[in-house]
């Protein structure tokens, strides 16, 4: 899939100079990124693929803030993160980044809504306005009627809509999805695509997905492609 | 909703390792609360023991007996206010020897002015008053034996041989913890008028009261004094100081109890710190999850500590809410009703309730403390790649 012209004259968002990435098994290096230069512009909807062990995952870490780099410099909108400490870092995150991840990962103990306030206990928003704004998330995704059904109540494509109410409700830059519909069936899995399309075009989010679903991916405006830790 | 309530919700995720887990800190916290009210009700005695009554009695050993006539020496010391005295009698109830009580031989009218904590309707205490083989039983000893007043009693005597007659003629009860209310009184002319020559008019003990419990020291000084020249000495000293003496010799006993005590509330922690470590091995993954969405360390060691916490409180309050019924109606009331002698008043103190509360929750925080240190330890990354 080439570049969406929607996307091409848009201002970088998220930005790699000469990225590695390297683990130690032991004393062995394991090299799973190598000198990775990337542009990410605002608004993308960006897909990466490529096969197991290609650095895909560790790629969405590094730009999520999850991790830091071993070598050269990621910036977001402006801002090294490779020059934040681990306390500004999950501040930057819970900021700027929401995040989707393939098992979904609500707390079993809270209810739809609760899981949805859950990043905004990090913030000064009092408890009213937290459980409104929750609300109003889960309205986006179709789900404020079961707003008071805990995880087990719900099927696994409303669990994952519930995980997107949640990275959205703190009205982050960048949404990062990590296999989003690796553990749906085909109909809620366009359901939950449609969702992220809608989120990128209608609220300008920029997406960056990693997926191995070839459908999944058609619906990115960009997408690209890892193998051995390089871009190909 | 907030961190706590998040804490609070965690210890429904497992209900029945929750239930066990409250239920385990809960026998901890019952086992506790029963060696403290053992001890509290063991150190009772000295605790509410009169500290204006002396008593006086043969500087030897207390077998040997003190004329009869040092009492009216005593009586006329500066100092005292007023002077009793008893034998110990040893009676036994024929069939039930097994069953302890303390059987007692006293001057009547003396005895209740200086035990005045001694409560018995008037009409009975005139009755016993007048009654020369009347005996004033205690309440809890009554109901034990299912007595009355006007019922007619036997006692085989172990010092005095024979058997004794009695005739019930009240029942009383104490208006302070320092008598107990499980012994045996009849008239101390009753036993002398009964014995052979040679042993009349001798005496056990005499207890004297002074008003100045500050002075207690010092007029046991001067009654010693007084007797010092003469054949036999006398040793004196106050109630609390003979109560002090004789828990003295069951230090070990009572020392091995507090160890015990600490023992279970170590197997408590143990418990927790158990049941805390597992939530959080099984939660990495969530963990990692929180931190993802911004959550730092330091909120996953307040979610560890907070669910610790509410265990902890769950399990002691469970356990003081089944103790108090239990042992104040149950375990105690048995007790003070068969061994009354020892224990007078088998009661959960309330300062033990709180330390019991207290302690399930300092205990469970204690526990808590090294599972939410690992849990503050886990690096996003890794913590994600594990499976929830």
């Amino acid at each position: 899939m080439s570049d969406a012209s929607g996307t091409a004259s848009a201002p970088t968002l998220i930005k790699l100079e000469r990225v590695g990435k390297t683990y130690f098994r032991g004393k062995e290096p394991i090299e799973v990124l190598k000198d990775l230069d990337l542009e990410m512009p605002q608004g993308a909807f960006e897909a990466l693929m490529g096969p197991s062990g290609s650095g895909k995952s560790t790629l969405l870490n590094l730009i999520a803030g999850l991790d830091s780099a071993s070598s050269g410099r990621i910036t977001v909108s402006g801002e090294d993160l490779g020059k934040m400490g681990e306390g500004k870092r999950a501040h930057w995150r819970s900021q700027n980044v929401g995040f989707i991840f393939q098992t979904y990962n609500l707390l079993p103990v809270l209810t739809a809504v609760e899981n949805v306030e859950l990043p905004l206990l990090l913030t000064s928003v009092p408890s009213k306005e937290r459980k409104s704004r929750a609300l109003t998330a889960l309205r986006a995704v179709g789900l404020e009627d079961r707003a008071t059904h805990r995880p087990d109540q719900l099927s696994g494509g409303q669990q994952q809509r519930v995980a997107i109410a949640r990275a959205i409700v703190t009205d982050p830059k960048i949404i990062v999805a990590d296999e989003p519909t690796g553990d749906l069936d085909r109909a809620s899995a366009d359901q939950i695509l449609d969702l992220l399309v809608k989120l990128n075009k209608e609220l300008n989010k920029t997406i960056v997905m990693v997926t191995h679903d070839p459908a999944a991916a058609e619906r990115a405006t960009i997408v690209r492609r890892l193998d051995k830790g390089q871009l190909t | 909703m907030n961190l706590a309530t998040i804490a609070l919700k965690n210890t429904r995720r497992n209900l029945f390792r929750t239930i066990l887990t409250v239920a385990g800190v809960a026998v901890a916290m019952l086992a506790f609360l029963l060696l403290r009210t053992v001890l509290s009700a063991w150190l009772i005695g000295v605790e509410y023991s009169a500290k204006d009554r002396l008593a006086t009695r043969h500087k030897v050993t207390m077998i040997m007996t003190l004329p009869k006539r040092y009492v009216d020496d005593v009586k006329n010391l500066q100092g005292v206010q007023g002077v009793t005295y008893m034998n110990w009698f040893g009676g036994k109830l024929p069939g039930k020897e097994d069953q302890f009580f303390a059987t007692m031989a006293v001057d009547p009218k003396s005895f209740l002015e200086v035990y005045d904590e001694v409560s018995v309707p008037e009409e009975q205490k005139a009755k016993w008053l007048d009654d020369r083989r009347g005996a004033l039983v205690g309440s809890t000893l009554a109901k034990q034996f299912g007595w009355k007043v006007g019922d007619r009693v036997i006692l085989e005597g172990s010092i005095f041989p024979g058997q004794w007659e009695y005739t019930i003629d009240g029942i009383y009860t104490a208006s302070r913890k320092s008598l107990d209310q499980s012994s045996f009184y009849f008239h101390w002319d009753y036993l002398n008028e009964s014995l052979p020559a040679a042993q009349q008019e001798q005496v056990g003990w005499i207890a004297s009261k002074v008003p100045d419990a500050g002075q207690a020291a010092n007029v046991a000084k001067r009654i010693d004094a007084l007797f010092d020249p003469r054949d036999i000495q006398t040793l004196s000293m106050s109630e609390r100081a003979m109560n002090t003496s004789f828990l003295g010799m069951m230090s070990t006993l009572l020392n091995a109890l507090q160890i015990v005590s600490v023992v279970i509330l170590l197997i408590m922690m143990l418990i927790l710190g158990n049941t805390i470590a597992m939530g959080v091995r099984e939660r990495t993954h969530e963990y990692g999850v929180l931190r993802a969405i911004g959550f730092l360390p330091k909120h996953l060691s307040w979610f560890v500590i907070g669910e610790a916490t509410v265990l902890g409180l769950l399990g002691g309050a469970l356990g003081v809410g089944i103790g108090i019924p239990l042992i104040n109606q149950g375990v105690g009331r048995f007790i003070e009703e068969n061994f009354g002698g020892f224990f007078p008043y088998f009661r959960v103190a309330q300062g033990d309730v709180v330390v019991a509360i207290v302690l399930s929750i300092m205990l469970a925080v204690v526990a808590a403390v090294v599972p939410a240190y690992q849990a503050t330890k886990l690096r996003v990354v890794d913590a994600l790649r594990k499976l929830g």
